[in-house]
């Protein structure tokens, strides 16, 4: 390999984080009731993992939308695990309320509403749905040997993002609204020696999108 | 430069056997895990007692080994946490409680429960065809009173799963750790928020005048 070769290869190794392919975003609302953030008040962001269901929203995309949500200029949010911990065990998969009918019954124990008011929780914001690869085509192949490595073929994939947020206002035992995310996006992989990785961001795009919508609805009476 | 990139490259390849076949290796080794940690104190409203707790060795050094078909050594180690998840559960469920070498104590302990494991069962992905790592594990409690006498026996089924597709680089060894976590995490729980449904307990509530609480 002479040095322009490798220099290439350097170059397009250093391309890749700037590469990325088309994703197309949706999001929806449903409002069911007026919701107010006044300065001291914070939301709690997360995940499902509730039996008997078999899916379970991804770590990373609860964090992510607490993260967005959260931040200088943002909603105060309190983490997944420091909600579960303090209000341990009463939002543990098998104990978690369903639906807001179970709220009642939570918020008749003095202990728990005194821990939630340590927190300043006001609205639970419960995340639900994941990410799938729904196709993916092409070949590569790869060898490797003490004399150098290389890759040759494209692969192509499409991923598809489906999330809801259903917000509660704990307080006062209801749901207050629905906003979902929807991302559709493929990534292509073309491979020249060195994989060329030109990934959708669908997760991503998904928490972001769904992340604005959500300070938007929590703040649009405020 | 041309000299940089020359050294480089020939680091490059007498480095490369090595790593990849350390990367082969850690690919094919099966996991060996071990449950650390500390667990939250449930938020339920304490008995007003005294309890004993008895966590003998065969607990509290509790490995769960088994060969998988083309799978490897399989090793779970849930036995050094035991002692954290029964004070942590205590804590919160009694006023007070002790950790005792035999189930018999003089006052104020009014119950001693003597805790074993009789079964651990996971699953991998691969096996379910899932994303998911779970893990079940059966305990036995035995309720003695203060006296030596025991009263009753029952079981609690724990159950943890984790998803791989939170754990891109170490998805084995991550995954099935968080779902042997959640089992004892869920073992807490379910102790604490079943506890007066127990028929065993019932009994022992109502001869000690906490029935109401």
């Amino acid at each position: 390999m002479n040095r322009s070769r490798f220099a290439l290869l350097v170059a397009l190794v250093l391309t890749f984080p700037v590469l990325g392919g088309c994703v197309t975003a949706r999001v929806e609302e449903i409002r069911e009731g007026r919701t107010e953030m006044s300065g001291t008040d914070a939301i709690a962001v997360l995940g499902r993992r509730d039996r008997p269901s078999t899916n379970e929203t991804e770590f990373d995309f609860v964090e992510c939308v607490a993260r967005n949500m959260g931040g200088t200029s943002g909603i105060p949010v309190v983490p997944d695990k420091v909600f579960r911990d303090t209000l341990f065990p009463w939002f543990e998969p098998r104990t978690a309320p369903v639906n807001t009918r179970d709220l009642p019954d939570l918020i008749s124990h003095p202990a728990f509403v005194e821990r939630l008011s340590g927190l300043g929780v006001k609205y639970i914001v419960w995340i639900e749905g994941s990410t799938r690869r729904t196709d993916s085509n092409g070949s590569m192949s790869c060898t490797a040997s003490p004399a150098g490595a290389g890759c040759f073929g494209f692969l192509t994939w499409e991923n598809n993002s489906q999330y809801e947020a259903s917000i509660w206002d704990i307080h006062n035992g209801r749901a207050v609204g629905k906003v979902s995310s929807a991302a559709v996006g493929t990534s292509y992989m073309p491979a020249l020696i060195v994989p060329v990785p030109i990934i959708a961001r669908v997760k991503g795009s998904a928490c972001s999108s769904l992340a604005d919508q959500l300070k938007t609805f929590l703040t649009a009476d405020s | 430069m041309s000299q940089r990139l020359n050294n480089l490259r020939a680091r490059f390849r007498s480095g490369f056997p090595s790593l990849w076949l350390a990367v082969m290796l850690s690919a094919c080794a099966a996991p060996s895990i071990r449950v650390e940690g500390t667990f939250p104190v449930p938020l339920v409203n304490a008995y007003p007692v005294t309890v004993g707790w008895v966590l003998d060795e065969a607990l509290t050094t509790y490995v769960h080994r088994e060969k998988l078909d083309k799978g490897g050594d399989w090793v779970i180690d849930v036995g050094g946490v035991q002692k954290a998840m029964f004070d942590s559960l205590s804590r919160g469920l009694f006023t007070s409680h002790a950790f005792l070498d035999e189930p018999r104590a003089a006052a104020p302990v009014r119950g001693i429960f003597v805790p074993t494991i009789q079964e651990l069962q996971f699953s991998t992905p691969k096996q379910t065809r899932s994303d998911y790592f779970e893990v079940w594990i059966k305990y036995s409690f035995k309720l003695y009173d203060p006296d030596g006498t025991l009263r009753g026996e029952f079981p609690i089924t724990a159950y943890g799963k984790a998803n791989t597709q939170n754990y891109s680089m170490n998805t084995t060894t991550g995954a099935l750790q968080e779902a042997a976590n959640a089992a004892c995490r869920d073992a807490i729980a379910f102790f604490t928020l079943q506890f007066k449904a127990i028929p065993t307990i019932q009994a022992w509530l109502r001869d000690n005048g906490l029935e109401a609480t």
